[in-house]
């Protein structure tokens, strides 16, 4: 060989077998960008089809996803795409597929369940859909059967609208929002206590507008300990219903991560509230609202949509009470679909096993909102 | 010698000066248009010049992150443009800067080349160094203005380098020295990698050339490297104390943040495109040249090896090689600087491919390479258009005024859908931010938790980023943390649900100031990281001053040497085999 040709020959080998070894086996920073499936994966399994189909829907590749569906002549890919990311404007309609999980539920020579669960990361945090999916062999590859779920259909009516408003005049153009020169609504803790729990203390309690305006409510709470010095300070954030009609109660809980409830002495409770607008609609009525106890105890219903405008996004938030009335725990979840005029939507809140055994009735409310309904 | 005749006017280097007008007849022009306002990092530092306009004395910015030291990033050409600002405002003189690290780089690729092969390849070498995709697209769509002026200066500091390996002259070793310090002061990573990427070869190369001319021993060769290494640490560690005493303080260890020049450039073809086509253009042609002359030429073979793993490493995550020699030091930096510098260490090659290209198809080898130069730049250069990097549309003037205004700076803000529009809102007021975008100044746990970027752009970093997101508006209390400006109603049902309401519209309805109510004014957080006002003094002081020293000491006049090298009658497709430095 000529002089040199060997060096250039091993060093371009060396580039090639290097990039070899980073397609078949990628290195941990290049995975977030992979969207392209990975070489080596294929449709030869029922579990491997279901990674395609889940990799596909990670990079929105609804058309490829589509293409390779066993029964893709019972609805249309847009049909497809739109029962993952919402008919209607909601949670998942913007969200990402943050990662998904498929595990066999029955398997034989030419057919199989699998159940995939897709975690989507949403504005309000991940939001869990499961599917199971029927996966059928098509020759020497498998072809998933997906579960499409129809939109609801609304039929056509006049819902008259007789709900109570209340409006605000501010002094000025110039006002900052806030700056009201108002007494602030009076509101009131009717209930609270701490609770230790693994990842720290909680502390919950429910909250009332004693007033007979509308009021914004946030709460926060300073954990003391015997010196009086503050050991932590949190708040409510989105465990709570902010906006109270008059007379309304939330209930709120409120985290203090990594503190033991033997460290504190005291709990300064620091309820805010201020008069704002309002208005009572949406109206969303709750419909078989039931605890359902251990094991695998949860807080179930549907809800209701009594007005004529859509809500796009609703949060649910279940007080607990025990046989005496005292509140023993607050839940919550986040509805990932729209609630549709008139449409139930059924939700599902798991509640710890160790506090389920002292459930005994439980009250709901549902904070909304909806796109385009904000000043 | 084969000819006698005068040389034709092809056959002879380009002289500086008309490099220097090219250079300044392409990239003025795009300069003074302001073209690198829309690529991803120009406003940030612009951002950091900002403050040491007021605060020259003072790396203590509290308008991001509510409080963070700018003694993690080094600052020399910041303090240029805050200079430069008082003369043109702070857009141009950021533009001049970056024009003169362009002119710079035309020297330091000059003569660095000179090291490796004679005039007219060097001269072309410095000549395609103006075209340079991996430059175009470091300026126009990076905005790395630090990594493009360091860069230069190492360039011009390795001939020194090399004739002190040689020679041991006591000039040429303070010249090499301050120009390492300068080039550390504007860039340090560009000193540590640089170190073994561009400073080995020249190492490898005096080795090689030990016995030619005046003969040393490779001992006191690896001597002189050990002296010049260790005066520049010692120095380099005290012109930029306050940088390492951040670094001691609050080493880099974040959740790691997932950046694109990482990426599978063929599993993930777009970032590719982004980080390996378009840098590399019409130089990709010359990669089979290069390996093939680079391992034929014994001379060449220590710049061929520095090719290549710099040229590895700019592929990111395309193969394993960067995980393996950088470790974690891979998952923190982004890698298209390697490309960057294995552009500049190719150019030498290309002077001399582009020599026997010239030499055996005259003008019609000129008009290819022009042509396959021009649009190598101009991709580089356009690329920000096709593939927009900024939130551009983002008018940050009205809320920037909207926060001067009625006493709405005593809160702090972050926004929601600016994306590097936040540098330049940054500017224009001075309230401050819990948000940023020079990661490594964070300090809020609720930013360097969750791998997130920065909030503005959080919904682009998935679980990671909306996590940290919802993180910091618990503690809005805490931050004095009052107001968010959205452009983006992605966000909006978290704003509404966690308490947020929105408190009015901006530029015509398409952002949204949303106000959390009960919130106490703005009080100093970090306080205890601030650097003490001695470290501010040394800031402020040695790392300008270096590049000052540099000039001066450039501008030292060189030894006169014994021969002469006006002529250069044989053929440019040879390698130089005795080297001088300038």
């Amino acid at each position: 060989m000529k002089k040199g040709g060997l060096l250039a020959l091993s060093l371009a080998i060396a580039t090639v077998a290097l990039i070899v070894i980073g397609c078949v086996w990628p290195v941990q920073a290049a995975l977030p960008f992979i969207i392209q499936k990975p070489l080596l994966t294929s449709s030869s399994t029922p579990e491997a089809a279901v990674q395609v189909l889940g990799q596909e829907i990670q990079a929105h590749n609804w058309a490829k996803a589509y293409e390779a569906f066993a029964n893709k002549a019972q609805f249309t890919e847009p049909e497809f795409e739109l029962d993952l990311t919402g008919y209607t404007t909601n949670l998942r309609t913007y969200s990402t597929l943050d990662h998904f999980k498929a595990w066999p539920l029955h398997a034989s020579a030419d057919e199989a369940d699998i159940r995939l669960e897709l975690d989507w990361a949403t504005v309000v945090g991940t939001s869990v859909m499961t599917r199971d999916l029927h996966v059928v062999r098509t020759g020497d590859h498998w072809n998933v059967n997906w579960p499409l779920t129809k939109q609801p259909i609304v039929p056509p009516q006049v819902i008259p609208v007789n709900y109570l408003r209340w409006d605000v005049i501010y002094r000025g153009a110039g006002d900052d929002w806030g700056a009201q020169d108002v007494n602030a609504p009076s509101v009131r803790i009717i209930d609270m206590h701490p609770v230790q729990r693994a990842d720290g203390v909680v502390v919950m309690g429910e909250l009332l507008n004693d007033d007979v305006v509308p009021a914004y409510v946030s709460m926060s709470a300073i954990l003391q300990a015997k010196d009086k010095s503050p050991i932590a300070k949190e708040e409510a954030f989105d465990k709570i219903s902010h906006v109270l009609l008059p007379k309304q109660i939330t209930p709120f809980l409120i985290q203090f991560p990594d503190v033991r409830l033997s460290q504190v002495d005291s709990i300064d409770m620091k309820p805010f509230s201020i008069l704002v607008p309002a208005s009572a609609d949406p109206v969303i009525a709750i419909d078989n609202e039931k605890f359902n106890p251990s094991p695998n105890a949860s807080l179930t219903g549907q809800l209701i949509n009594q007005s004529g405008q859509v809500v796009n996004v609703a949060h649910v938030l279940g007080t607990l009470y025990d046989k005496s009335g005292q509140l023993v725990w607050v839940v919550d979840q986040y509805v990932d679909s729209a609630l549709l005029p008139q449409t139930p939507v059924a939700f599902n809140i798991q509640i710890p096993d160790d506090i389920a055994k002292k459930v005994s009735t439980e009250r709901t409310v549902v904070a909304t909102f909806s796109f385009g309904g904000l000043l | 010698m084969k000819k006698s005749e005068p040389l034709e006017s092809w056959e002879r280097p380009i002289p500086l000066s008309l490099l220097f007008m090219v250079a300044l007849a392409v990239h003025l022009p795009l300069l003074l248009m302001k073209l690198p306002l829309q690529s991803y990092d120009t406003n940030f530092h612009i951002f950091f010049s900002s403050h040491y306009v007021d605060h020259w004395f003072d790396p203590w910015n509290t308008k991001w992150f509510a409080g963070f030291s700018q003694a993690t990033y080094p600052p020399m050409p910041h303090y240029w443009i805050a200079v430069l600002s008082r003369i043109m405002g702070l857009d141009l003189a950021y533009m001049a800067v970056q024009m003169i690290a362009i002119l710079l780089l035309v020297v330091g690729v000059y003569r660095f080349s000179l090291l490796w092969v004679r005039p007219r390849a060097a001269s072309i070498a410095a000549l395609a160094s103006i075209f340079l995709g991996s430059e175009s697209f470091l300026i126009y769509n990076a905005g790395q203005l630090p990594t493009t002026t360091a860069a230069p200066l190492y360039l011009i500091a390795l001939p020194f380098l090399y004739e002190w390996l040689r020679h041991g002259h006591g000039r040429p070793f303070i010249k090499a020295t301050v120009l390492f310090i300068a080039a550390a002061a504007g860039h340090h990573l560009t000193l540590l990698f640089g170190s073994f990427i561009f400073a080995l070869p020249v190492v490898g190369l005096a080795l090689l050339d030990r016995r030619d001319g005046e003969s040393t021993s490779a001992s006191l060769i690896l001597g002189r490297a050990i002296a010049i290494v260790s005066a520049v640490s010692v120095i380099i560690g005290v012109v930029l104390l306050p940088f390492w005493l951040s670094l001691l303080h609050h080493p880099i260890d974040q959740t790691t943040i997932p950046h694109a020049s990482r990426a599978n450039f063929i599993l993930s073809p777009e970032w590719g495109l982004n980080y390996f086509i378009l840098p590399y253009g019409a130089l990709i042609l010359a990669v089979p040249f290069i390996f093939i002359r680079g391992s034929s030429e014994t001379r060449l073979r220590p710049l061929l090896f520095g090719f290549w793993v710099t040229f590895i490493l700019g592929l990111g995550g395309t193969t394993p090689l960067g995980h393996w020699l950088l470790g974690h030091a891979f998952e923190v930096l982004t890698m298209e600087r390697f490309s960057y510098w294995a552009g500049l260490l190719a150019l030498p090659f290309v002077g001399l491919l582009s020599v026997k290209l010239i030499d055996r198809f005259r003008f019609w080898a000129v008009g290819s390479l022009a042509v396959m130069a021009v649009w190598t730049c101009a991709m580089g250069v356009a690329w920000g258009t096709y593939r927009i990097t900024n939130a551009r549309d983002v008018n940050v003037n009205v809320v920037a005024d909207w926060l001067n205004r009625g006493g709405h700076d005593q809160y702090r803000y972050f926004t929601l859908g600016f994306g590097n529009s936040i540098s330049r809102l940054a500017v224009m007021t001075d309230a401050s931010s819990v948000d940023g975008e020079w990661y490594t100044g964070r300090l809020l746990p609720e930013l360097t938790r969750y791998g997130g970027a920065s909030l503005t752009q959080a919904k682009y970093f998935g679980t990671a980023g909306l996590e940290s997101l919802r993180a910091i508006m618990m503690h809005a209390d805490k931050y004095g943390l009052k107001w968010i400006f959205s452009n983006d109603p992605y966000y909006d049902p978290l704003l509404s649900l966690a308490g947020w309401r929105p408190v009015d519209y901006l530029d015509n309805k398409t952002i949204t100031v949303w106000a959390k109510d009960g919130v106490p004014p703005a009080m100093p957080v970090n306080v205890a990281q601030r650097p003490p006002r001695w470290q501010g003094l040394i800031w402020g002081t040695l790392p300008f001053g270096s590049s000052i020293l540099a000039i001066l000491v450039f501008l030292i006049p060189e030894r006169r040497r014994k021969q002469t090298r006006a002529e250069y009658p044989m053929s440019e497709d040879e390698v130089e085999t005795q080297r001088v430095a300038s």
